[in-house]
C-alpha cells in the first residue's frame, strides 16, 4: 500500500467503512449464490443434478471465489474455488460426494452470514 | 493521493459487486477517475468515448467475454493503444498462458486486495 502514517490510516479506515457498505449492499446477491450451490449439492445427494444446475453452480462458485476474498473472506474463496472445480467437471459428482460438498456449502453459508465489519 | 498523476481507468465487469469494489478502491486509495461498464459492448463504446489511460477487463462475461472484447479494442484505431489488464478468477495454468498470449499488459487475479489494486495496476503499467 502506498499510503502511510496517519493519512494512510484514515484512508484505510474510510475504505474499510465503504467496503462494509458495499458488503451490505451486495449481501443478498452473495447469499443467493450460496443458495444456488446448496440447491445443486442437494441435487447431487439425490442423484438428480441436471446439466443446467451444474453450470449454474459452477458460475455461482466462480463468482463467490472472485469476490469473497476481496471482502476479507480468504477462506471463503478457497471453499468456493473447490466447489467451482467440482462443478466444472463434465461428469456430475457422484451422490457419495454430496455430504462433503454440503459441509463446504454450510461453512460458506456461515462465513457469509457472520462476516464482521472490516473482516 | 499516493500517485503524482491522476489517471482515468475504465472497469469492464458484469459483476456489480466486483465492479463497485474495484471502483471504490481506485477512487479512494489512488484518487483516480473511474468509468464503469457492465458488458463488453458497453466497454467498447465507453473506451472510445472516454479514452481512459487503462482498462481493467474481466475475463468471464456473458455475451462478449474479456478476450473477445480485448481483440475488438485492438481492432479499433481509437482504442487500439489503450493498455488493457485482464482481471480473472481463473487459476488454471492453461488459462493463464492463453491470457498472456493475447498480448494484454498484465493479468490480475480475483480476489484482489482493495488497498493494493491501484499499486498493482501502476506497477504493471510502469506508472509512478
Amino acid at each position: 500500500m502506498k499510503t502511510t502514517g496517519q493519512s494512510g490510516s484514515r484512508t484505510d479506515a474510510a475504505l474499510s467503512q465503504a467496503m462494509d457498505g458495499l458488503w451490505m449492499r451486495f449481501l443478498p446477491e452473495i447469499k443467493a449464490r450460496v443458495t444456488v450451490l446448496e440447491a445443486a449439492i442437494k441435487a447431487v445427494s439425490e442423484g438428480k443434478l441436471t446439466g443446467k444446475q451444474r453450470e449454474a453452480a459452477q458460475a455461482a462458485a466462480h463468482k463467490l471465489a472472485g469476490v469473497l476474498g476481496t471482502f476479507g473472506l480468504t477462506r471463503g474463496t478457497v471453499l468456493a474455488r473447490e466447489l467451482e472445480l467440482t462443478f466444472a467437471r463434465e461428469s456430475s459428482p457422484g451422490s457419495g460426494a454430496g455430504a462433503k460438498l454440503a459441509e463446504i456449502a454450510a461453512e460458506l453459508r456461515t462465513m457469509v452470514e457472520r462476516r464482521k465489519p472490516s473482516a | 493521493m499516493p500517485f503524482a498523476v491522476a489517471r482515468k481507468i475504465l472497469i469492464i465487469d458484469d459483476e456489480d459487486d466486483i465492479r463497485e469494489v474495484a471502483a471504490l478502491s481506485l477512487e479512494s486509495v489512488a484518487g483516480w477517475e473511474v468509468i464503469k461498464a457492465s458488458s463488453g459492448a458497453q466497454g467498447l463504446a465507453r473506451a472510445e468515448e472516454y479514452q481512459p489511460d487503462a482498462i481493467l477487463l474481466d475475463v468471464m462475461m456473458p455475451g462478449m467475454d474479456g478476450p473477445t472484447t480485448f481483440l475488438e479494442l485492438r481492432k479499433n484505431q481509437a482504442t487500439a493503444g489503450i493498455p488493457v489488464l485482464l482481471l480473472t478468477a481463473k487459476v488454471q495454468g492453461t488459462d493463464q498462458r492463453r491470457f498472456a498470449d493475447l498480448g494484454v499488459e498484465a493479468v490480475l487475479f480475483k480476489p484482489f486486495d482493495p488497498l493494493t489494486l491501484s499499486t498493482q495496476i501502476a506497477a504493471a503499467l510502469g506508472w509512478s
